[in-house]
């Protein structure tokens, strides 16, 4: 049994390590994505470049468009703009956005003591309208505090920001990557694995062989599960030393959470490859049913709670999902089994019935 | 060009031989589209987030009411013990919690301004600063209705000029993400299915053999090439129309601008997946290589086209780095034509900066393609 099981996992072996630039693509993506991560990506907006059309010419205008562009956020467009030009400008992309100071602004502040200042937005990408219309209501809030010394601040807002005070992207970006990475090996590479045996008909050489349906299976995927744990360790490490990501909590939970999480992605894998006859289509099939989830619905980027309620009962049966609660809470808020045992708990309990399941078709297909 | 016709139809009959194939080619795409569309938001909505309101004065009660009538907030716990909120957060419960302190009210009035405290899960830093911006500008709805209404409080702002803006969100009214998302969605598609079609198409071929048969037939090395993109162009096209047509009807976002330009656009960027997929299949021996090159390639190409992380933001090095990406072209002159209806002559640039990257990715390609052949 042990000896038989054994050259399997050393017949693996030799194929995974043949194959140097598929492990070297394994190894080398999630690092250089968490350099990319950690240097590039920030959706704060910087360098906003504003036109005006200041129809006003007062005192009182050029007093706000100075507020605008002290601010260093926004940046003036040096060039006279007319209204009928608008369309034309934010189609060359040389503006995000026009301020209009209507001709009776210094009238109406002085009369009604209001008055009100149109500001035309580029709002293609809904997130940098959001950001450009927030800024621009700062900036007017300042410049209104700056006019009336009465004006009241009832109250203020201090925030305290928990576990991640930088609110660095770094931080939440690594956990999931682990997550991903681990599915990737462990579904994608497993499922691929199997198909070419069978497509290149292999398998049906070991399958005349003394050799158990267990020992197939357990020395197919032991490799992998080796390698799926040494990436996630590596992507921790390089993690840690590049962008000072911690490991707050308990590693030894981490581990264990991890091995169950992997137990899940190759049931997914096994399962595809009883299903697929091809690699291609082992390939779409996992990408469908694995790979793309993780990265779209579990959380991994994109808030849970923002999707639609359909995609969000998705997201509830994913197992990606728990396990990016988990290890985000053990790496970040530090804390143990004490609060994540019902996230645990229904891992463990997807994880059992998915290895059962595949486990038995996998039989039942061999034999 | 009989020859090519044949290799041509060779290919299709391979693709639509196989049933997993049509719905990997058509099912897959849309139910992408689907998911895509929907998934990615950078809005936040439906935050979980905790009040403890210390002071329970009309005032205070009024303040937490205005968290609960928004589409942001969901206010699932109402906690009277302060020390319980960081418990709160850790096991995850809620994002965020709001803190009243006592004498809220008291303080309010008599001017003294009474500070709110507010916890925060910062771990996805960018939702958290998103629901913040919320969070203040209802807060400051709040004030801006105390002032008014209230007959002591409101005295000095009567007397004080107040400018305000009136914001109008051009190209995009609601204020939706899947509006820039989605035109973004299928420019990836194209690029996703392109891609993977060439490179494992001509790599299987080299895997199982047939390419040796092939070679040893009086077919000429650039008709076997013409053979392979031809068909694979026009499943590109054809994979397109159809997702502008499902854009239209799911999502219910049209092209503003001119379709004939925007297929003119997608020639020319077809061009360079093509060409990379040629390439890919030049470096790779068997499919499993080819599919983890053509995704190691396509992560970095997506990451840096500005499709969810806009490229004005990265620094500045990494901005010129994606000026070697044709997916960053093809990004913005696709939300262009379809968002704006901008005419060809305002992204020439970009056309043309695709067109040149096209063209020579393609002929590297095509040339080490000939030479691993001969």
């Amino acid at each position: 049994m042990k000896r038989r099981l054994w050259a399997i996992v050393r017949k693996e072996f030799i194929h995974i390590f043949r194959d140097w630039r598929t492990l070297l693509i394994i190894i080398l993506m999630p690092v250089l994505m968490i350099v990319l991560y950690g240097y590039a990506i920030t959706l704060d907006m910087r360098n906003i470049v504003f036109g005006v059309i200041d129809d006003a010419r007062t005192p009182e205008s050029r007093a706000l468009l100075e507020a605008f562009s002290e601010n260093g956020f926004f940046k003036p467009w040096p060039h006279a703009l007319q209204r009928d030009e608008i369309e034309a400008l934010f189609m060359r992309r040389d503006v995000h956005a026009v301020l209009v100071i209507p001709r009776d602004f210094s009238r109406l502040l002085t009369t009604d003591r209001r008055a009100d200042v149109q500001l035309i937005i580029d709002a293609s990408d809904s997130n940098v309208g959001t950001f450009v219309n927030n800024y621009a209501e700062q900036v007017l809030r300042k410049y209104n505090e700056r006019n009336n010394r009465g004006l009241p601040l009832l109250f203020e807002i201090s925030p305290r920001i928990f576990y991640n005070p930088d609110m660095n992207s770094t931080n939440f970006f690594v956990p999931g990557l682990v997550a991903l990475i681990l599915m990737l090996i462990s579904a994608l590479l497993t499922s691929i694995a199997i198909t070419r045996e069978k497509e290149t008909g292999t398998m049906e050489q070991i399958l005349v062989s003394p050799v158990h349906a267990r020992e197939i299976v357990l020395g197919k995927v032991l490799p992998y599960i080796a390698l799926g744990l040494m990436n996630a360790s590596l992507i921790l490490v390089s993690a840690r030393v590049l962008f000072d990501v911690p490991v707050r909590g308990s590693l030894l939970l981490l581990g264990l959470m991890s091995l169950v999480y992997v137990f899940v992605a190759l049931s997914f894998g096994l399962m595809i490859s009883t299903v697929a006859r091809t690699q291609l289509i082992a390939m779409f099939g996992t990408l469908m049913a694995t790979i793309l989830p993780t990265i779209m619905l579990s959380g991994f980027i994109f808030p849970i709670a923002s999707m639609p309620a359909v995609l969000q009962y998705v997201a509830n049966v994913l197992p990606a999902t728990y396990f990016l609660i988990i290890i985000r809470a053990i790496m970040l808020k530090g804390v143990g089994l004490a609060e994540l045992w019902s996230h645990a708990l229904i891992l463990t309990g997807i994880g059992t019935f998915l290895l059962l399941a595949a486990t038995r078709r996998f039989r039942m297909r061999l034999e | 060009m009989q020859r090519i016709f044949y290799l041509v139809q060779k290919e299709f009959r391979q693709i639509f031989r196989d049933p997993a194939m049509i719905v990997a080619l058509f099912a897959i795409p849309f139910i992408q589209l689907l998911l895509l569309g929907h998934a990615i938001t950078t809005d936040v909505k439906n935050l979980d987030i905790a009040i403890c309101d210390l002071d329970r004065t009309p005032m205070s009660r009024a303040f937490t009411e205005h968290f609960g009538e928004t589409a942001y907030f969901n206010v699932t716990v109402v906690e009277d013990d302060y020390r319980a909120l960081s418990g709160l957060l850790d096991a995850g419960r809620v994002k965020m919690a709001i803190v009243l302190p006592r004498h809220f009210q008291r303080d309010l009035v008599n001017g003294s301004r009474p500070g709110v405290q507010l916890l925060v899960d910062g771990i996805d830093g960018n939702s958290a600063g998103v629901a913040m911006g919320y969070l203040a500008s209802i807060a400051e709805r709040y004030q801006v209705e105390l002032l008014r209404t209230d007959p002591v409080l409101g005295r000095s702002l009567r007397h004080s000029p107040v400018v305000s803006a009136a914001s109008r969100f051009w190209y995009n009214p609601e204020m939706e993400s899947k509006v820039y998302i989605v035109p973004g969605i299928v420019a990836l598609i194209l690029l996703i299915i392109t891609v993977f079609l060439t490179s494992m198409g001509i790599v299987r071929e080299k895997e199982i053999g047939t390419l040796e048969q092939l070679l040893v037939t009086p077919i000429r090395s650039w008709q076997l090439i013409l053979g392979k993109i031809i068909p694979f162009s026009i499943l590109g096209f054809v994979e397109m129309a159809v997702a502008i047509g499902f854009v239209h009807l799911i999502f219910g976002i049209g092209v503003a601008g001119s379709i004939w330009l925007l297929f003119f656009e997608s020639a020319i960027f077809i061009l360079t997946t093509l060409g990379v997929g040629i390439f890919i299949s030049t470096i790779s021996e068997t499919q499993q290589q080819a599919l983890f090159v053509g995704w190691f390639f396509m992560i970095f190409a997506i990451l840096l086209s500005g499709f969810f992380i806009p490229i004005g933001n990265m620094p500045d090095a990494i901005q010129y780095l994606t000026y070697l990406n044709p997916l960053r072209y093809f990004m913005v002159i696709l939300r262009e034509i379809y968002l704006k209806g901008t005419p060809l002559h305002f992204i020439l640039t970009e056309t043309l900066a695709m067109a040149g990257f096209g063209l020579a990715v393609f002929s590297a390609a095509v040339y080490r393609y000939r030479r691993v052949l001969g």
